[in-house]
């Protein structure tokens, strides 16, 4: 119909290509939108041109929170950060942090699955002062001892080499600290599969469950390094009796305290509080009612007392019989019978 | 050196499944390996119990780990594992509101599966877990407690009842609801104890007491669940019995058919015999003594006090809590209790009075309340005021038709149970609405009358009361009901059954060919029912069944002789004296002689359950009157056997209240064609009835006829044959023809020598 000029040039015009010409703007398209605005400040929240690293305590505190974290290798790391950090701060200058809340989160790492983190645990705790571990050594030895009896063989390894370290670290507390010398010792000896005899009043040691099969029994995951490990526990048992059964190290110190005070005054020490942390632990005032196993055996005597009743016949019997064996478990073995010897020797048997 | 083979699974290192499937084969050999992960567990728990709520499970193995292992190998070493259990229901008990849901969900699991392998007993894990259960704010734990305590339960009563566990139980829950009786922990007892009745492993009254404690609490749910269980819980009961009864039904005849036709294989021959084993249970079972199982309603003790403490305390309190749809539960129950054992509870009546008119929201269900609540024992002078206000409020002829016809239920309802609740001029007024022209009300009017008609004709007009009743009031066989009046007691249609036997016993006797009547010398035992009559005979309702006896000649010819005559004539002679020396002493003389052989009957034997199924089926056709067209009859008969349908227990409901008011309404198209669509299939797909049977058939796993499987072969195989068709010779067509005959003759391939 009627399809006028005008028409037939506006329809023409949208395909028309526009032309730009040299010097003058592009001519906006027509769906063009202006997005300029206007203000009268304008106000950035966080601008600073300037970083500032972090200060060492936050470093520090951070790479303590990563010791939680998922990949073994960054376990790792911070772990070899911390010891970097606690290496290398002037000799008297405190620790960036206590070493309770260091420990509440070095403990679970004694039963990493990864060797290498547990290696450079290991490294960590050998630089902590001995004398602020002391008050902690009950909770860490929890730990150790579930390492001692893990599943896997390379934990119980270098749960044995931890042992060690921390009997080094603190020998007295670590055997008088509740549990840590009776539940201690008959850990170790279920790893050395000594049967200890059940402390659980009631049942009395079953002597002819076992007998027909043999000691060496056939057992789960055992690796060719089992009588290497079994060389490593029999040296950590006779350290461990060693400061259980033979050591004090006050001893001296008291006898001379004895005497360095004037006339009328003697075995004031004695008296007065005693200088261990915690002082009154062994009365349990408030803690869950103890048995015989999680008791605190403080004094020599006690240890002792409770050694001979319930371990030394299965130990010295078992040392004699390892002794027999010869070779590298000889020998560990007969260097436990040697404290065993010396240990006891104070002691009125019966 | 050469380097040790290590075997495929001792490569895994921390692999607790892999030592527990080792130590479950040989536990003797691997106790050193049990007592290290047995140590293990001990330092991990120490370590967990320093810091419950903190603990970590991020180690290679977890606590939880431990305590699944411990707990699966825990009976090959007894000695070792005594404290195991012990510690478990310590943690649970201590730390159950900080555990981490999985290792709480573990050691519940645990101890279930200690109580499984028997190491801990019932009660000491209930005891340990109903606590729990009570005071646990963790809904996922609630609900993991309750299914566990519920096994539990069941699997020691599975083989035989544990009464000792259950009573421990049962006490425990009457105690939680007893103590505080605010707390809405008594939910727990009432949920545990209707899960238990329902499945029939609780049916005894202490269950009943506790629910009933649960309704008499001070917390509304608890309240409510209580009462509930009351109105439903035998229901359900009942429920889930046909459910397990008629669940899988198995299709012998199918599945032998399925087995000559497919594969044999061993897996088919255990499915088979796994059914043929479950059909047999179930006939054993279903020849098995109804086990008696009392309702809640009847376990009760001390009804009355019971319906008067609910009453008082949760409807005519003012300060109870409950809103109205908890009070028409409460209501509903303490009306039943009312209508069932016959209470007085005469302030209940008054509280109706209140609630009585069309516009208070749920009217049906108090009006269904109170008619449940009456019962003959309930003075007429109470209820009259009610039915007076019902009468005033719903029924009248500005009243919608679906209110006047609810009203006139109601009133029907309540008159039922107690005629006298109503007086002469106010039923004649009402008896008048059957001319109305709604439908409902005029069937709801008739229902009234017809039911005056039968129990108190003297107060309806003369000319309403029909003639059977008009009848029997003349000759005074029809009396003045009195309050208070009780029939004597009697079998109902018991005469009737024993006229039956009679002429059975007759009838046997003539088949053996002797005399009719017994003489005096036969022994009774003779003629007993073999023991084949106890049982109710399913196939034949009817009397004898379709058998006609045909007598032969021989037994006629015995007949026709002639001791038998004189007999006859006597009997004859004996009667035409007794009639003419005086009609009236005589009939009195059987009506008394009947009544003494009524109890003789009833006392000197045991009615089998055959006889008891004759004598429903004799009463119900007594009551039909005999002279009515057989459309008629059909008829009655059906609603007499619907009224048999109604046990004496079921409630009365808002819906039987309503009822016909549905007549009421109007009913549109599409309700209608809903009503019509109603009983037919999925209607969506549409298909030739042809395609719909053949699907069927299908489905059914039947094969398919020659004729298909001609119409479904393959094409390219009919070409081969169709080309050699047209190249035989003529030899070799006629034999063709000659085997196809002879096949045809066989019946088929194979042939079809009968089966």
């Amino acid at each position: 119909m009627g399809s006028s000029a005008k028409k037939k040039n506006e329809k023409r015009k949208d395909f028309k290509k526009p032309k730009l010409k040299v010097g003058k703007a592009r001519p906006k398209p027509e769906n063009f939108t202006d997005t300029s605005f206007k203000a009268k400040a304008i106000v950035l929240a966080h601008q600073s041109l300037t970083t500032n690293a972090p200060t060492q305590s936050t470093q520090f505190t951070h790479h303590l929170s990563l010791l939680s974290s998922r990949s073994s290798s960054q376990r790792r790391d911070s772990l070899a950060y911390l010891t970097a950090a606690l290496t290398s701060r002037p000799v008297n200058i405190t620790l960036p942090q206590p070493v309770g809340v260091l420990l509440s989160k070095l403990n679970p790492l004694i039963l990493d699955g990864s060797n290498s983190v547990r290696i450079q645990l290991l490294k960590l705790l050998r630089t902590l002062p001995s004398r602020e571990i002391e008050p902690h050594t009950g909770q860490t030895l929890l730990y150790i001892r579930a390492g001692l009896t893990h599943l896997a063989a390379d934990i119980r390894s270098s749960a044995t080499d931890l042992l060690l370290w921390a009997i080094e670290a603190c020998p007295n507390e670590l055997v008088s600290c509740a549990g840590g010398w009776v539940k201690t010792l008959k850990c170790l000896l279920t790893v050395l599969h000594w049967h200890a005899p059940s402390l659980t009043p009631g049942t009395g040691p079953v002597v002819g469950a076992n007998a027909w099969s043999s000691s060496r029994a056939p057992t789960l995951g055992r690796e060719g390094s089992e009588g290497k490990l079994t060389v490593k526990t029999l040296n950590v048992l006779a350290t461990f009796l060693r400061a259980g059964l033979m050591e004090e190290h006050n001893a001296d110190e008291d006898a001379m305290c004895a005497e360095k005070w004037p006339f009328p005054l003697r075995y004031v020490e004695a008296h007065m509080l005693p200088k261990r942390s915690n002082a009154f632990a062994h009365l349990n005032l408030f803690g869950p009612p103890r048995d015989e196993e999680s008791e605190m055996y403080v004094e020599r005597e006690e240890r002792h007392r409770i050694f001979q009743t319930r371990f030394y016949a299965i130990v010295s019997s078992e040392v004699e019989a390892a002794k027999r064996e010869g070779g590298e478990v000889g020998r560990a073995a007969a260097g436990v019978a040697k404290v065993l010897t010396g240990g006891m020797e104070g002691f009125e048997l019966g | 050196m050469v380097k040790r083979k290590i075997g495929a699974l001792e490569k895994v290192d921390a692999d607790l499944s892999n030592l527990q499937y080792k130590i479950r084969r040989d536990p003797t050999s691997y106790k050193e390996d049990f007592l290290n992960q047995y140590s293990q567990y001990e330092h991990q728990r120490d370590i967990f119990l320093q810091a419950p709520s903190t603990a970590t499970d991020d180690g290679i193995v977890s606590i939880r780990d431990l305590i699944d292992f411990l707990a699966h190998v825990a009976d090959c070493y007894p000695q070792d594992t005594a404290q195991f259990p012990q510690d478990l229901m310590h943690i649970l008990n201590t730390h159950h509101e900080e555990l981490e849901p999985e290792l709480r969900e573990k050691v519940v699991g645990s101890l279930v599966l200690l109580r499984r392998k028997d190491i801990i007993d019932s009660s000491t894990l209930l005891h340990t877990l109903f606590p729990i259960l009570v005071s646990t704010p963790s809904k996922s734990l609630r609900t993991l407690l309750f299914q566990k305590i519920l096994s539990d339960l069941r699997t020691s009563n599975a083989n035989s009842t544990n009464h000792r566990l259950n009573r421990t139980i049962q006490t425990v829950l009457y105690n939680l609801l007893t103590s505080d009786r605010t707390s809405s922990k008594g939910l727990w007892a009432v949920k545990l104890t209707r899960e238990l009745w329902k499945r029939q492993i609780w049916t005894d009254s202490k269950a009943v007491e506790i629910m009933k404690e649960a309704s008499l609490a001070d917390n509304e749910k608890v309240i409510v669940g209580g009462v509930r269980f009351f109105l439903g819980g035998d229901k359900e009961r009942e429920e889930l019995e046909d459910e397990s009864s008629d669940g899988e039904a198995v299709d012998m005849g199918r599945l032998k058919h399925q087995m000559a036709i497919n594969k044999k294989n061993k897996k088919k021959a255990r499915m088979m015999d796994n059914a043929v084993a479950t059909v047999k249970k179930k006939e054993r079972k279903k020849k098995q003594p109804h086990p008696l199982n009392f309702s809640a309603f009847h376990l009760l003790h001390d009804p009355q006090g019971f319906a008067e403490a609910l009453f008082s305390k949760h409807l005519q309190n003012t300060r109870s809590k409950l809103n109205l749809e908890q009070k028409l539960l409460v209501l509903q129950l303490v009306s039943r209790l009312v209508g069932l054992h016959k209470l007085t509870v005469i302030s209940l009546y008054s509280y109706f009075l209140k609630y009585l008119t069309p516009r208070q929201p749920s009217v049906t269900s108090f009006l269904a309340s109170l008619a449940q609540a009456t019962h003959n024992l309930v003075p007429p002078d109470v209820l009259e005021p009610l039915v007076q206000k019902i009468a005033n409020e719903f029924v009248s002829e500005a009243a919608a038709a679906e209110v006047a016809s609810a009203g006139l239920n109601a009133i029907r309802e309540i008159c039922v149970r107690q005629p006298l609740a109503i007086n002469d001029t106010l039923l004649q007024d009402l008896v008048m609405y059957r001319k109305s022209k709604d439908k409902g009300v005029m069937m709801a009017a008739k229902g009234l009358l017809s039911l005056y008609r039968e129990v108190g004709a003297d107060m309806l007009k003369k000319r309403d009361r029909g003639k059977e009743a008009a009848m029997g009031l003349r000759s005074g066989q029809r009396k003045e009901q009195r309050f208070g009046e009780e029939a004597v007691g009697e079998i109902e249609g018991l005469e009737l059954l024993e006229r039956w036997k009679e002429e059975e016993r007759q009838r046997q006797r003539v088949e053996k060919g002797l005399p009719a009547e017994k003489s005096s010398d036969e022994s009774e035992g003779e003629d007993d029912e073999d023991p084949g009559d106890w049982e109710v005979d399913e196939a034949d309702t009817d009397d004898s069944g379709g058998w006609i006896n045909v007598e032969s000649d021989k037994e006629i010819d015995i007949s026709d002789s002639d001791d038998d005559k004189p007999a006859a004539k006597k009997a004859k002679v004996d009667s035409a004296t007794s009639k003419v020396d005086d009609d009236k002493e005589n009939a009195e003389d059987q009506a008394a002689a009947t009544a003494l052989k009524l109890s003789t009957l009833a006392t000197t034997r045991i009615l089998t359950p055959a006889d008891l199924a004759k004598l429903q089926e004799l009463r119900l056709s007594a009551s039909i009157n005999q002279q009515l067209p057989a459309s008629q009859r059909k008829r009655a008969a059906q609603q007499a056997a619907a009224l048999q349908a109604r046990h004496a227990d079921d409630p009365l409901t808002a819906a039987e209240i309503e009822g016909l008011a549905s007549l009421s309404k109007k009913s549109t198209k599409a309700d209608k064609i809903a009503l019509a669509k109603a009983g037919k299939g999925d209607e969506s797909v549409h298909q030739s009835t042809q395609a719909k049977r053949k699907e069927k058939k299908e489905a059914l796993g039947k094969s398919t006829t020659n004729r298909e499987k001609a119409r479904k072969k393959n094409f390219m195989m009919t070409l081969g044959k169709g080309k050699a068709k047209g190249k035989r010779s003529l030899v070799e067509q006629g034999r063709v023809l000659k085997a196809h005959v002879e096949r045809s003759k066989r019946g088929g391939k194979r042939g079809n020598k009968g089966k």
